[in-house]
């Protein structure tokens, strides 16, 4: 028989043997549940992997949908410095393509076109914080459980969204869609190159670096990191923890609104319905799977993109709803946590004593 | 409509909206209280609604139809179990796994179901209950699963507070060392409640298409499941507290659906976020009031994973 012993240190090499097999476990059990519903994944695999790696939209639309998993997988990791579960990403993302859509519709014409992508960035920075806010003070002056606030909040910047694109900011020209007016160009992010990404990447990994240098050199990325680890410890040696609590959820917010704007003044350059496919909810795995280390989701945001832009050529090769990410998604969740167990401890054959 | 009337139809409608709520809290209250935090509940809501959905469309059987829904929670529920209880892993990202997986799980095997239709369960009134002013037709006609659901509150309620299984049960969400210690199964009992947990949850998916809707749409539960998790804070971990829970925002639900027909002139999307909006404010008042008093209701050991070789 076998049992279980506390590893002292863990080896990379098994970290990364550890995360490479539950990505692939994950894959084993996903496809399972695509044969049942009569597809073959031996064929669906290679297929959808060839079009994702070798076809020039295939890696265009990766490094799309890696830009908002990335931002929202950010602000997730921010708040887990502190052992916050900030679950209210997928609101904070509406939010901020809100403030987005609301700058860029206001403001376009009354200023230099110049002006206009720093307004957005810092306008949709501020919103997502204030909204970020309210579970913030909630949690930091109340002790309210900051992971129902934050899911909670999740629903109603959705139904605000809902209501603006119904009632005052419907487009009269679409009819029937809600959707927005088109924003003016002075409200695009430009294109890398030739290409259809926008510069909303090259954001997400700027900011990802920023957190991880201001944690590691400042004063207070210092006291997140001591507070990180024992929160009572903090309060003893005199840091305003309650103060610090608040701080790192807004900035959460601030960074996952952000992904909001990357999508609205990036891809649609107008606000529509059902914009985000889950962007705020998979940021959770986004950092989860990087153990919240912010250099680390630059890599984790990559891999949810393999699974969105697979899921999607799924959905169109073989009909297939697009729930069938949120499978993946799930599924690899479950085997990274469930692997976990292996960080920490070793199988070990059982002493006969 | 004169104001009896009014309060009687959205008593009516808050009960019918309360009850998959008051099942999933339930369910939520048995796991907690064993010490496993449960936010799965949205995804086993979604697969039990389906497989109810599924039952019912092959058999006609509302009974094999619950039957079916509450084995596929307690599979699911064990796969939760088993990530957090043996595997040791995060109880809250299993949970939003858990969601996660049976979003898409409903989403990829309800697809082929889009335009089917089942019936729906009819109300059995109870005799002279039913003629209480108001409260009589709200609470006592109804139909069978409102019945099962009054006896579950009192059923769980009772098992936890008055049998030794329940002071078991209490004990290892408090302090599962000395429970250990004392040579009950930790891991035995955190098993049983997540899985007959995982069941009461599945109780509430499969209300939906047996009461609430006939006919299969993606996502069903739209996001009740996440409703429940924070009632179950808010009922402070007790079964008779979850009722009220359940009904004050199925009552949030019943004044949403009522705002029009009573003439309020509220856009129907600003009246979608009060129930959450709802949520927050209650849970605030109560997580205020809860720690004026100095107490902390909460299992002392929810979230912890217990391993026996840590003895620390």
């Amino acid at each position: 028989m076998f049992e279980l012993e506390r590893r002292l240190e863990t080896p990379l090499s098994v970290q990364v043997a550890v995360t490479v097999s539950s990505i692939v476990l994950a894959l084993i059990l996903g496809s399972i549940l695509l044969a049942m519903v009569g597809i073959n994944p031996l064929e669906a695999y290679p297929s959808v992997g060839a079009l994702m790696f070798f076809d020039q939209w295939g890696w265009q639309d990766l490094f799309l949908k890696m830009t908002p998993l990335l931002l929202t997988g950010l602000g997730v990791a921010i708040a887990a410095q502190l052992n916050l579960w900030n679950i209210g990403a997928e609101g904070q993302l509406y939010l901020g393509a809100i403030a987005t859509t609301w700058l860029a519709l206001e403001f376009s014409e009354a200023l230099d076109a110049q002006f206009m992508l720093p307004i957005l960035l810092i306008g949709t920075f501020v919103a997502g914080g204030m909204w970020a806010a309210i579970p913030a003070g909630l949690r930091s002056w109340f002790g309210v459980n900051e992971i129902i606030t934050t899911l909670l909040l999740n629903y109603v910047a959705i139904s605000l969204a809902d209501y603006l694109l119904y009632g005052a900011w419907r487009d009269p020209s679409t009819f029937n869609f809600p959707m927005t007016r088109s924003f003016g160009e002075s409200s695009f992010l430009p294109m890398i190159g030739s290409t259809s990404v926008h510069w909303g990447l090259p954001l997400g990994i700027f900011l990802a670096v920023l957190t991880w240098i201001l944690l590691r050199s400042t004063t207070i990325g210092f006291q997140i990191r001591v507070a990180g680890d024992n929160l009572s410890a903090a309060d003893y040696s005199g840091f305003n923890t309650k103060n610090l609590l608040f701080i790192v959820l807004v900035l959460s917010g601030s960074v996952a609104a952000l992904a909001g704007m990357t999508e609205v003044a990036g891809i649609h350059h107008r606000l529509q319905q059902n914009f985000s496919i889950n962007y705020g909810y998979t940021g959770i795995i986004v950092s989860r799977l990087a153990r919240n280390h912010p250099i680390g989701i630059i890599g984790t945001a990559f891999l949810l993109a393999v699974i969105f832009v697979g899921g999607e050529l799924l959905q169109v090769e073989y009909q297939l709803p697009i729930a069938v990410v949120y499978l993946f998604e799930g599924l690899l969740l479950f085997t990274v946590i469930g692997s976990e167990l292996f960080l920490s401890y070793r199988l070990r054959r059982r002493v006969a004593v | 409509m004169t104001t009896p009337e009014l309060l009687t139809i959205i008593l009516t409608t808050a009960v019918t909206m309360g009850t998959p709520l008051l099942f999933a809290t339930l369910g939520g209250v048995l796991s907690e209280r064993a010490g496993v935090i449960h936010l799965g509940m949205e995804g086993i809501m979604l697969v039990s609604a389906l497989v109810t959905f599924v039952v019912d469309l092959q058999t006609g059987s509302k009974v094999l139809a619950l039957i079916g829904a509450m084995m596929a929670a307690g599979a699911l529920s064990g796969l939760h179990g088993f990530v957090c209880i043996s595997l040791r892993g995060n109880q809250i990202a299993s949970g939003l796994a858990l969601a996660l997986f049976g979003t898409g799980l409903s989403g990829l095997f309800g697809d082929a179901l889009i335009g089917s239709t089942v019936t729906s369960l009819n109300r059995i009134p109870i005799p002279g209950l039913e003629l209480i002013p108001i409260f009589g037709s709200a609470f006592f006609n109804q139909d069978w699963m409102v019945y099962l659901s009054y006896f579950l509150v009192a059923g769980l309620w009772f098992v936890l507070f008055h049998t030794n299984w329940g002071l078991q049960i209490r004990s290892v969400g408090e302090a599962p060392i000395v429970c250990d210690a004392l040579g009950l199964s930790v891991t035995k009992i955190r098993y049983l409640c997540v899985i007959f947990g995982g069941m009461l949850i599945g109780l509430g998916g499969a209300y939906f298409p047996m009461v609430l809707t006939s006919f299969w749409v993606d996502d069903l539960t739209a996001g009740r499941g996440w409703i429940a998790v924070a009632l179950v804070i808010f009922a402070f971990w007790h079964p008779g507290k979850a009722l009220w829970g359940a009904y004050l925002f199925g009552a949030a639900i019943a004044f949403q659906l009522q705002a029009q027909v009573m003439g309020l002139k509220i856009p129907s999307y600003i009246l979608e976020m009060f129930p959450y909006l709802l949520t927050i404010v209650v849970l605030t008042v109560v997580t205020v009031r809860n720690r004026r008093a100095g107490q902390t209701l909460m299992p002392a050991a929810l979230g912890l994973p217990f391993f026996r070789g840590d003895k620390h």
